[in-house]
């Protein structure tokens, strides 16, 4: 409902520990590649969206202030959408309601973080609820584990199979990583090195997670006249969805993750999207994690519950396989959070217009970009399709 | 435009510091602003938010701790940063693609929860020049101040009337946090705060949760007698550096253009019968009184002189006292709103202006001297 949208063009900076840049800089990186990839220039934009994670995590609050000029923004009608780790599939969801509304006609939604610049699990930590959740669920890989626990145990998955699927999704991502210019870990790695690496909270160890990444993503969403006008080659946003759970880690069941498989219904339900595993062609999943990675499967229907794990060490879920996940090398190898949403998102458009380059997937049409936030809280999907 | 968006009702908490805690706060208001649509939590199918985690009682992610005090479970919500309007504005978007009928908008913020506001302005400041120099929302608008009165030759006296007649308002305001009878001489002898800024022309710091719901035209009527209408809505961000900007020609004008094309206002003097406008220090109610169009720039001391903008002249401005009587840092913006819809439906109670409003404006700032602005249209 509302006009349709697509999205006309991304930019992405070079992802990583980008000490040769300021956290401005890094913005402007990539706001002026989404400018030079779509012909556009700052004057052509009715509005900008802009967003991180905790505003904290640089020690710079409203970050829309500081970013102003690096954004392009000023002067310009402006929101600023936070959501945690959602935070980049949010801004892509306002821009998206933007130009659907019939406000807009050219979009702009920036995401960003300079996580190197401050101190990432600290910052997390301030998340959790401080009197009663903080002492023992604090920063990420904490709560990550013990959901991976929690599924394991609920489908019986034996701890072996669980340990080899997920230093499967390790390796094979970080094998992406080397096809996508902007990912910010490449390495080679054997399941040997995964399973062998240092642990970091059990089951999880240093290469079963994401690093912390610089990095932000521009991308300009525009309504159907634009698209004809401006000749370029859309990716249409199919559908939107978005579900919230409880704060308080133990009030809801993750190991059937609700907010999940809500937000992927409410999009398939838009997207008139029956089997998913069938009809995506690509899926940029939010992984910051392997172990959760194949929860996100379960619960966005690419497989059912307890599969995931027989599904990945067959393949199903590589570049080659049946429904290619984080081609991209995704979150695993690149997270800058408040732009790891909108990158997913960006991903998705790359790959349903042809344009991803070294690690496009022959003949995507229909893609899925996820992005997750909170004290597992939140989940955020957005579809784009080749087709209106 | 492609759907009208009503608002068919609102909440609000009072503003001086409370014992009750972030959730008793939050659910209430939720509570009562469905209560008064006559919804069920079932019934409200999006939720957007308004909260900073710099005004967050040092939690971050502020609406992953509040998510389901507001009604957010298992629903499709989103939450804006810094201006509680954005979430007004984005609310009403979402209902114009006709996806959704009903939005709830909340701002939240517990102001005794923080550490004084301009600890958490100073982070707005970057880290490597401005921040050592100590540069917060107070001094910014300190400079503002002095170079408004020397460019206009407004006076002190008349930006310390906006404090007088403001903080007299909130007398009949029960949700406001600071108010009283005070002379003009009592106002400019409060102590300094940043020069030439004394402690009654500059906000307090309260508490303030604030809803308000939204539904599409057909909706609206069904839930409403007297849905107020939001009619347009605008806003604009300027540069950063403070250096680079002219503090007498900011983003409001720019804000405002943008609302009022949108509602078809030519002329905002004549067309709009009431504002509530964020002046976090007195005299920026007059300087944006003069980008807003109700006056001409250079004439709101002229303006404040006249009387005109009392509650019983001709042009209410902050019947309800304002920002300078109620400052929930992020919700401010949006309590602008709830104000002009009680005005407009004749609920405002001690508060209700004497002439009939039609059409009224809320604004929200936030950010140094006015860095950002949104402005929204409302009417019958």
């Amino acid at each position: 409902m509302g006009r349709p949208v697509a999205i006309i063009g991304v930019g992405q900076t070079y992802h990583g520990k980008r000490m040769d840049v300021s956290y401005p800089e890094l913005v402007r990186e990539a706001v002026m590649a989404v400018f030079k990839d779509t012909g556009l220039s700052p004057e052509d934009i009715d509005g900008v969206v802009s967003g991180t994670m905790p505003s904290m995590m640089e020690g710079i609050a409203l970050t829309h202030f500081y970013l102003a000029d690096a954004m392009q923004s000023a002067g310009k009608p402006i929101m600023k959408t936070e959501t945690c780790g959602s935070t980049g599939v949010s801004i892509a969801h306002t821009a998206y309601y933007w130009v659907a509304s019939g406000l807009a006609d050219l979009i702009l939604a920036v995401g960003h973080e300079k996580m190197n610049e401050g101190d990432s699990q600290a910052t997390m930590t301030t998340v959790a609820e401080p009197f009663y959740q903080r002492y023992f669920i604090s920063g990420a890989p904490g709560v990550f584990s013990m959901q991976s626990q929690m599924w394991s145990v609920r489908y019986g998955i034996s701890e072996e199979k669980v340990r080899d699927a997920a230093a499967f999704i390790s390796v094979t991502h970080h094998e992406d990583a080397f096809d996508n210019p902007y990912a910010h870990i490449k390495m080679k790695v054997s399941m040997d090195d995964v399973k062998n690496a240092r642990i970091i909270t059990y089951p999880v160890r240093l290469l079963d997670v994401c690093p912390n990444s610089d990095g932000a993503c521009a991308v300009i969403f525009a309504s159907e006249e634009m698209v004809k006008k401006l000749n370029r080659k859309p990716a249409w946003v199919k559908a939107v969805g978005y579900r919230g759970d409880e704060y308080f880690f133990g009030d809801s069941d993750k190991a059937v993750w609700e907010s999940a498989a809500q937000a992927a219904k409410e999009a398939y339900n838009q997207a008139g999207i029956k089997n998913p595993r069938k009809e995506l062609d690509v899926a940029e999943v939010y992984n910051p994690f392997t172990f959760q990675e194949m929860l996100f499967y379960e619960c966005f229907g690419f497989c059912g519950p307890g599969e995931a794990p027989d599904l990945v060490l067959k393949g199903t879920f590589t570049r080659n396989g049946e429904l290619a996940c984080d081609p991209s090398g995704g979150t695993l190898c690149t997270n800058p959070i408040g732009a790891t949403g909108l990158i997913r998102v960006a991903e998705a458009a790359l790959q349903v217009t042809g344009r991803a380059g070294a690690h496009q997937i022959p003949g995507a049409k229909l893609a899925l970009a996820h992005a997750m936030g909170g004290v597992d809280q939140f989940n955020g999907i957005m579809i784009l399709g080749s087709k209106l | 435009m492609s759907k009208r968006v009503g608002i068919v009702a609102v909440a609000q908490n009072a503003g001086a510091e409370s014992k009750d805690n972030f959730y008793d706060q939050a659910y209430r208001v939720t509570k009562e602003v469905l209560d008064k649509a006559g919804l069920t939590r079932d019934d409200v199918e999006t939720i957007i938010s308004a909260s900073s985690d710099i005004y967050h009682g040092g939690i971050s992610c502020a609406n992953a701790y509040y998510w389901e005090t507001t009604g957010a479970f298992m629903k499709n919500g989103s939450r804006q940063d810094g201006e509680s309007l954005f979430a007004l504005f984005y609310g009403a978007m979402r209902i114009m693609t006709g996806r959704y009928d009903t939005a709830l908008v909340i701002g939240l913020c517990k102001g005794s929860e923080n550490p004084p506001n301009d600890t958490c302005t100073l982070m707005y400041s970057d880290p490597f020049y401005l921040r050592n120099v100590g540069l917060t929302e107070t001094m910014a608008a300190a400079f503002q101040m002095r170079a408004y009165m020397e460019k206009y030759g407004i006076t002190e006296e008349q930006c310390a009337k906006v404090a007088v007649k403001n903080l007299g308002n909130a007398l009949g305001n029960p949700y406001a946090h600071r108010k009283g009878r005070y002379t003009v001489e009592e106002v400019l002898q409060s102590p300094r705060i940043s020069d030439p800024l004394t402690e009654l022309q500059c906000a307090p710091q309260s508490e303030g949760m604030v809803a308000a719901l939204l539904a599409s035209e057909e909706k609206a009527k069904k839930l409403s007698r007297k849905p107020v209408w939001i009619k347009g809505f605008g806003s604009s961000i300027d540069a950063y550096d403070i250096g680079d900007r002219d503090l007498l020609d900011g983003q409001l004008k720019n804000a405002a253009a943008r609302a009022y094309r949108m509602a078809g206002i030519k002329e905002p003097a004549k067309e709009i019968d009431l504002a509530e406008i964020s002046e976090p220090y007195a005299f920026q109610e007059l300087m944006w009184c003069e980008d807003l169009g109700l006056c001409r720039a250079g004439e709101a001391g002229k303006l404040i002189d006249s009387g005109k903008t009392e509650r019983t002249g001709e042009l209410p401005v902050n019947p309800s006292g304002g920002v300078l009587a109620n400052n929930p840092y992020v919700s401010r913006g949006l309590q602008r709103a709830v104000e002009a819809y009680l005005q407009i439906t004749g609920q405002a109670g001690e508060r209700q202006v004497e002439k009939k409003v039609k059409t009224a404006l809320a604004h929200g700032t936030h950010g140094f001297a006015g860095q950002c602005h949104a402005v929204a249209i409302l009417g019958l």
